[in-house]
């Protein structure tokens, strides 16, 4: 039976995402290539470690496909929270994939499911009140982190566009938050004060992980589908989910804000680039309809219930669970955003 | 109503088939939804009072010594969410926002500038509409107001939201507060999503030319920008209202551009009117000119059918005539108009 191979397994969606197979598909039928062995908890999972970043690698890939009998593969090697050391950071995920593409065409790979983010299309005053997938991911935005994601995607379609026989699959999550997210967000979220720009408010979008697993089994089931938002049902403005959860909120105006940011992060102590300080000023929320229709994946949470959820992780003598659970009876109305 | 309780039959098990109704003159039924409407509102208000006040209570009961992260976080909480509601709408549109700057926005409209709004029964009460108007006044007062006319004067109450320029969406303080009073930026895009989900929009074709017009091009409408709002209208069959906005012009008369000025602010203009800047933060007080909004016939496009979208000059033919339409409503107001503040 051909297998399916997931990198990355030692992130939070890959770990995820493996547990999950794991228990649908049997041990057997997924392989886990990472750095990092999967846990022990998990037993009888195939693992071989692998490191993307070394030239190598494209070479050792082909080989690891076509012995273990490889017909899909799951890329989730992907950095959520950026990293000082870009040029790491550009070797996995930008040069990562092009090995890993290059392999899955080589091996006759069919299916190649990439994790993305939202966030590739770049936060701007001049976006859409909706994204669709259709427009192109901000190639030329500042922040490294943002550039690596789009020429990993760039590579899985120039790949999938030479060897026709290798579909490809890009799933475009919006920011993941929710029980077990560890990211610069939740350690944002985990601070006492939050800076923000002085007079924004933007709308945002905040995934509940269960939502982005059920996409991405969905998108592995259906099959090639390119580019997909997987977005949840409706969004929420910045302020508010910073006062949701109890934040002190210290505005500061945005030309001050970045030469700030900078130095903040330059000097080791900021969470994030200046560059990020534009997903706190302009909108980008990406449509969700696409995945409706050709995976027919249904959000069950909303922004604000993934908020609730992860507080009620973080803050558990605090915040009740109870508050985040989905509710059924409101399926079908409001789900305009989703 | 005491006389038609008086007969009705029990047995049978079967209800008459008409029951007598009965006849409300035609203005009750509205004076009730708005006396009810009312009702809800004050009790709202109370009930958001209260919990701010409370707040402020506990800060100031517990003391500066007293005050840490948490107390201040929940504090701002309470500020907060005093004129938020903690859903937004898919396109950040806040319905206590809006219910909270009413009041202000109402002043402006009802005793600032004494708008008058007439035709508004050519506004659709349902189903998709384009109110095409022409766009004055260096800041977006208009749009605001002509919000405020369909929501008042329209029995159907409808939101109309307004396309705002790339500028505002920029802005800071002026991007959210548009965005939650149900502004979404100008595209072809939103505009077309919008439509096609059946909503009332507002569009100022002028664009930047248009709003920041010096004092002596008063009331001569730019160019249409490229039609694009033509071309939304055409794919969707959606009717156009052209619509007349006079008195918005003489509310920050610009005498002069400093544009260089604004440049390093991220502003595509800098006005210089006979208060502004030179009596600072006073400057930007608007004057009280007398306003009014004019709706026209609705120009309905689908004979053209989808297709003539394609076709530019058809496309440019249309928002010229929109364009003349629009001027000509202005002229005729202008030529009735005897006073700048008084109409």
């Amino acid at each position: 039976m051909p297998r399916l191979a997931l990198t990355g397994t030692a992130s939070f969606l890959g770990g995820r995402l493996l547990r999950r197979l794991v228990a649908e598909r049997g041990a057997d039928a997924v392989l886990a290539v990472d750095i990092a062995p999967p846990p022990t908890t998990l037993q009888g999972v195939r693992h071989r470690m692998l490191d993307l970043t070394l030239p190598g690698a494209d070479r050792r890939l082909v080989e690891l496909f076509r012995e273990e009998d490889v017909d899909t593969v799951f890329h989730a090697a992907f950095f959520t929270t950026p990293r000082r050391d870009t040029s790491y950071a550009h070797e996995l995920e930008s040069i990562g994939t092009l090995h890993l593409a290059a392999a899955a065409a080589a091996a006759g790979v069919r299916h190649l499911v990439l994790r993305s983010f939202t966030a590739v299309y770049g936060a701007r005053g001049q976006n859409p009140s909706f994204l669709t997938e259709d427009k192109r991911p901000d190639s030329g935005s500042r922040l490294a982190w943002v550039r690596d994601k789009a020429e990993a995607e760039e590579h899985a379609f120039s790949f999938s566009r030479r060897y026709p026989g290798l579909g490809v699959t890009v799933l475009r999550f919006a920011t993941l938050l929710g029980p077990g997210v560890h990211s610069f967000y939740t350690r944002l979220l985990s601070k006492r004060a939050v800076a923000v720009l002085l007079g924004y408010d933007p709308l945002l979008q905040l995934l509940h992980p269960d939502d982005a697993l059920e996409a991405a089994m969905l998108a592995l089931a259906q099959g090639p589908s390119q580019v997909v938002n997987v977005v949840p049902r409706t969004p929420l403005t910045l302020l508010t989910a910073l006062h949701l959860a109890d934040k002190v909120t210290l505005p500061v105006p945005h030309p001050v804000a970045y030469p700030l940011a900078e130095l903040w992060w330059g000097t080791g102590v900021g969470e994030a680039p200046a560059g990020f300080l534009d997903y706190a000023r302009f909108p980008f929320v990406a449509d969700g309809a696409k995945a409706r229709r050709t995976l027919g994946f249904e959000p069950r949470y909303t922004s604000r219930q993934a908020l609730e959820a992860f507080l009620a992780y973080r803050y558990p003598e605090t915040r009740r669970p109870a508050a985040a659970e989905p509710e059924p009876a409101e399926a079908g109305a409001g789900e305009i955003g989703a | 109503m005491s006389d038609t309780a008086k007969v009705v039959p029990i047995g049978r098990g079967r209800r008459p088939a008409r029951r007598p109704r009965v006849k409300t003159e035609p203005g009750v039924l509205e004076r009730r939804v708005d006396e009810l409407e009312r009702e809800l509102r004050a009790e709202r208000q109370a009930k958001r009072g209260d919990s701010l006040l409370v707040a402020l209570a506990r800060a100031v009961s517990s003391g500066a010594g007293a005050l840490d992260w948490a107390s201040l976080g929940r504090l701002q909480r309470a500020l907060y969410f005093a004129w938020h509601s903690e859903e937004t709408d898919a396109y950040g549109a806040d319905a206590r926002f809006g219910e909270a700057l009413e009041p202000f926005f109402e002043f402006l409209y009802a005793m600032w500038w004494r708008v008058e709004a007439t035709g508004t029964e050519n506004v659709p009460a349902r189903g998709a509409g384009l109110v095409v108007a022409n766009h004055s006044g260096v800041l977006p007062y208009d749009g605001l107001m002509l919000q405020l006319a369909i929501k008042h004067e329209h029995p159907a109450r409808r939101l109309c939201r307004m396309l705002a320029l790339d500028m505002f969406a920029l802005l800071p303080v002026l991007a959210p507060l548009l965005s939650k009073s149900g502004s979404v930026r100008a595209s072809p895009e939103n505009a077309e999503r919008l439509l096609r989900e059946g909503e009332l929009l507002g569009v100022f074709p002028e664009g930047v030319k248009g709003i920041g017009k010096r004092y002596r091009e008063r009331y001569k409408l730019a160019r249409f920008g490229r039609g694009g709002f033509v071309r939304v209208a055409l794919r969707t069959g959606t009717p156009i209202v052209p619509c007349a906005i006079v008195g918005a012009e003489e509310i920050h008369p610009v005498v002069g551009k400093a544009d260089w000025l604004g440049r390093p602010f991220g502003l595509p203009y800098f006005p210089l009117t006979p208060t502004f800047p030179w009596l600072g933060p006073l400057g930007l007080l608007p004057l009280p000119t007398k306003w009014s909004i004019d709706f026209g016939e609705p120009i309905d496009l689908r004979e053209h059918g989808p297709e003539g979208a394609e076709d530019p000059i058809l496309v440019n033919r249309i928002a010229e005539s929109v364009r003349e339409t629009i001027q000509k409503m202005v002229d005729g107001r202008l030529a009735r108009r005897r006073s700048v503040w008084f109409g």
